[in-house]
């Protein structure tokens, strides 16, 4: 049902996925993302099995119905998907938070900075690094 | 060893009628040997009396005398001894058959001569009496081996010429039965001595015995002295002789009534002082051993084991004493559950209370931030994409909006750190602050690369502080960070960082020569949000310093500031210093 992913970016907030989008777009990211709105969608994304598989799960932690810590547990906990690099993107630096992305195998954490320009740099950087630089096991 | 009234009661107690015992025991031995001595003393008065009455009166004497005045005598005395002779050895005779005692008998005249004498024996000093005299005269006592004499002698006629003396020898009779008879007459113990008042001989009527010492015959009350054992003896002279008695009765039976005083008393005594000790014993266990209950029951109390009772004992003081304990541990227990409950009960508001704070700060640093990075987000899109047809007023606004959200992204950031700093723990270990100034200073400098003017920083050497290395840094950091601020505009600035004792802690201060600020203001510096300068002088959401206070606070220490408008400012805080 997904052509080619390289990008799942999973965020509820419309705004923010627009600023995320339109950053990825500066760098020519942008073809290849999907967007989930929440934690269910994020989770039905994989459930399937024979879906693609992204290059990197981009994901929020406030997330409605299933929240993002949950997403993270899920994805690492499952055999077919621990290994898709997960970037907790968010706007939450509380050291709780982080703490338990990284106990549930987060691979980054990133505070989403007010500043515009430095989002996008945040952004962009995230996307170039995992999409073009990272190379995942085949 | 532990002080305990237990023992030491009981023990006080026993001594004291120890103390108590001995001193009544010895004031009783006293009186009564004292009374039993007068008593002695007093039979020893009496047998005096009664034997020197004996002698006075005895029986030669008034023989003696009667023979004295016998018409045959006189007449032959009166002749000088030339006429008469047969008759007055015949009245002689009369009177020297009936008397064993008799030794001789002699008729003298008044010079001593001798006439006539019937036995044996005379005396080598004669008893001389001087004409006229009444009654006859006693000689002193002679000894002759075993044997006593004394003369006595009467006058016979009143003239040197006319008459003679009339002298007779007589042997005391000495044996058992007198003596016998004598103590019997004294009432047992009493021995009674007969002698010579000047010396020697001295006798119990039995024997020839020692004679008694000076100091008793001189003395007219009774004496103690050591004959064969310690006697007592009163001695009296008999009168119209030269002799003398002495009654004396062995101390030992004076003093009988006083040991066996003694004897009979001590054991009731020591029955007293046992019992009294046991007594006392008992009364102290009695006394003691709840009190010993209360204490231990408090000691365990004041050791947190809140439920400790005595036992409730009688109606007494000291069942009171318990009750009152009870009472009171009952009230202790209750207001420490109560507080317990209470503290449990506030902590569990207090970690609501801090939970909502935690979610609420969570809320804040998620939702508020995600609208406001919209706002810039689309500020700058338009600016970015939609500038060519945007007039030169709308591209203001938009960077009006562009500069807000920055700052308002920063206020929420500064004001999330603060409210962290209530909430991180704080680990506290030995902080180098000179090395930790230095990091510090390299940064600002680092970051003021950019300024116009030279920026000096000077740092003393620090005495180093126990604390959060992480939160001191960032106390030095805001520090330095606002004096490089203040001092934006200063042609030489400089900031210096050194320390300086204050009450007992070391106060760290940074002085800058920077813009300064109205000492009336000075408590105001340290508040949220609190600024001195507006935005358009110095940027700044004025949280730094808050920070600093929070931080210092949180580690015990205080923070304080003076400085005047343009002439720069310092800054101080004190940390507890490093232990040694």
């Amino acid at each position: 049902m997904h052509g080619g992913v390289d990008i799942l970016l999973v965020e509820d907030n419309a705004n923010d996925a627009e600023l995320t989008l339109r950053a990825l777009k500066q760098r020519n990211l942008a073809n290849q993302v999907h967007v989930c709105r929440d934690g269910a969608e994020a989770i039905d994304f994989f459930s399937g099995g024979a879906g693609p598989v992204p290059k990197v799960v981009l994901l929020d932690l406030k997330l409605p119905k299933v929240d993002g810590l949950e997403v993270l547990r899920r994805l690492k906990q499952d055999g077919r998907t621990k290994s898709i690099p997960v970037v907790v993107l968010t706007s939450s630096r509380e050291e709780p938070d982080i703490e338990r992305a990284y106990a549930l195998g987060a691979n980054s954490y990133i505070v989403k900075p007010v500043d515009f320009e430095a989002f996008a740099r945040a952004v962009s950087d995230v996307g170039l690094y995992w999409v073009l630089l990272n190379h995942p096991p085949q | 060893m532990r002080q305990s009234i237990q023992r030491k009661l009981p023990l006080f107690v026993t001594t004291l009628l120890l103390a108590v015992t001995i001193a009544l025991l010895t004031i009783g031995y006293g009186e009564v040997r004292q009374a039993s001595r007068a008593l002695s003393d007093k039979r020893l008065q009496l047998a005096d009396s009664v034997l020197a009455a004996l002698l006075q009166t005895s029986q030669q004497r008034a023989r003696i005398t009667t023979l004295a005045k016998d018409s045959a005598i006189v007449a032959f005395l009166r002749s000088g001894g030339q006429r008469g002779r047969a008759q007055a050895l015949a009245a002689m005779r009369r009177i020297t058959n009936d008397t064993v005692t008799n030794a001789s008998l002699e008729l003298r005249d008044f010079s001593g001569r001798l006439l006539l004498r019937t036995g044996r024996f005379t005396l080598a000093d004669s008893v001389l009496v001087s004409p006229g005299t009444d009654s006859a005269r006693f000689g002193p006592l002679l000894r002759r081996d075993t044997l006593l004499y004394f003369g006595v002698a009467a006058a016979s006629g009143h003239a040197e010429h006319d008459g003679g003396i009339v002298q007779q020898v007589a042997r005391l009779q000495l044996n058992d039965r007198t003596r016998r008879t004598l103590t019997g007459l004294a009432g047992g113990d009493v021995s009674l001595l007969f002698g010579d008042a000047a010396g020697d001989p001295w006798t119990d009527f039995a024997t020839i015995v020692p004679t008694p010492p000076e100091r008793v015959r001189t003395s007219a009350t009774a004496m103690n002295y050591d004959r064969g054992e310690t006697k007592r003896g009163i001695a009296k002279a008999v009168l119209g002789t030269p002799w003398m008695v002495v009654a004396e009765l062995p101390s030992r039976v004076i003093l009988a009534p006083a040991r066996g005083y003694l004897l009979s008393m001590a054991p009731i005594a020591a029955l007293i002082v046992l019992v009294g000790a046991l007594a006392a014993w008992w009364g102290s266990r009695r006394i003691t051993t709840p009190l010993v209950g209360v204490t231990h029951a408090a000691e365990a109390i004041a050791s947190g084991d809140l439920e400790q009772r005595v036992p409730a004992g009688g109606d007494d003081e000291l069942g009171r004493l318990a009750r009152s304990f009870n009472t009171m541990a009952e009230q202790v227990s209750r207001s420490h559950h109560q507080l317990e409950a209470q503290v449990a009960q506030r902590t569990q508001a207090l970690e609501g209370i801090n939970a909502e704070l935690e979610s609420f700060s969570y809320s804040v640093s998620h939702d508020l931030r995600a609208p406001l990075r919209a706002i810039h987000g689309f500020a700058r899109i338009l600016l970015e994409d939609h500038n060519a047809q945007l007039e030169p007023e709308a591209q203001r606004l938009l960077g009006v909006i562009d500069q807000n959200t920055r700052r308002m992204g920063q206020l929420i950031d500064d004001l999330l750190a603060f409210s962290r700093l209530g909430r991180t723990e704080i680990v506290t270990r030995p902080v180098d602050m000179k090395e930790l100034t230095q990091l510090v200073a390299d940064e600002i400098q680092r970051g003021e690369a950019g300024r116009n003017e030279s920026l000096e920083i000077r740092i003393d050497p620090l005495p180093p502080a126990r604390g959060d290395r992480g939160l001191l840094r960032q106390v030095m950091s805001n520090l330095l960070q606002n004096a490089a601020k203040f001092t934006r505009d200063r042609a030489k600035a400089r900031i210096e960082v050194g320390s300086q004792p204050d009450a007992g802690q070391t106060a760290y201060y940074v002085r800058d020569n920077g813009a300064g600020f109205d000492a009336r203001y000075a408590d105001k510096l340290f508040g949220v949000f609190q600024r001195l300068h507006s935005t358009d002088q110095f940027d700044g959401t004025g949280v730094g310093l808050a920070i600093v206070k929070r931080i210092v606070q949180r580690h015990g220490g205080r923070v304080w500031a003076d400085g005047k408008v343009d002439e720069g400012a310092t800054f101080y805080f004190t940390l507890p210093g490093e232990e040694r």
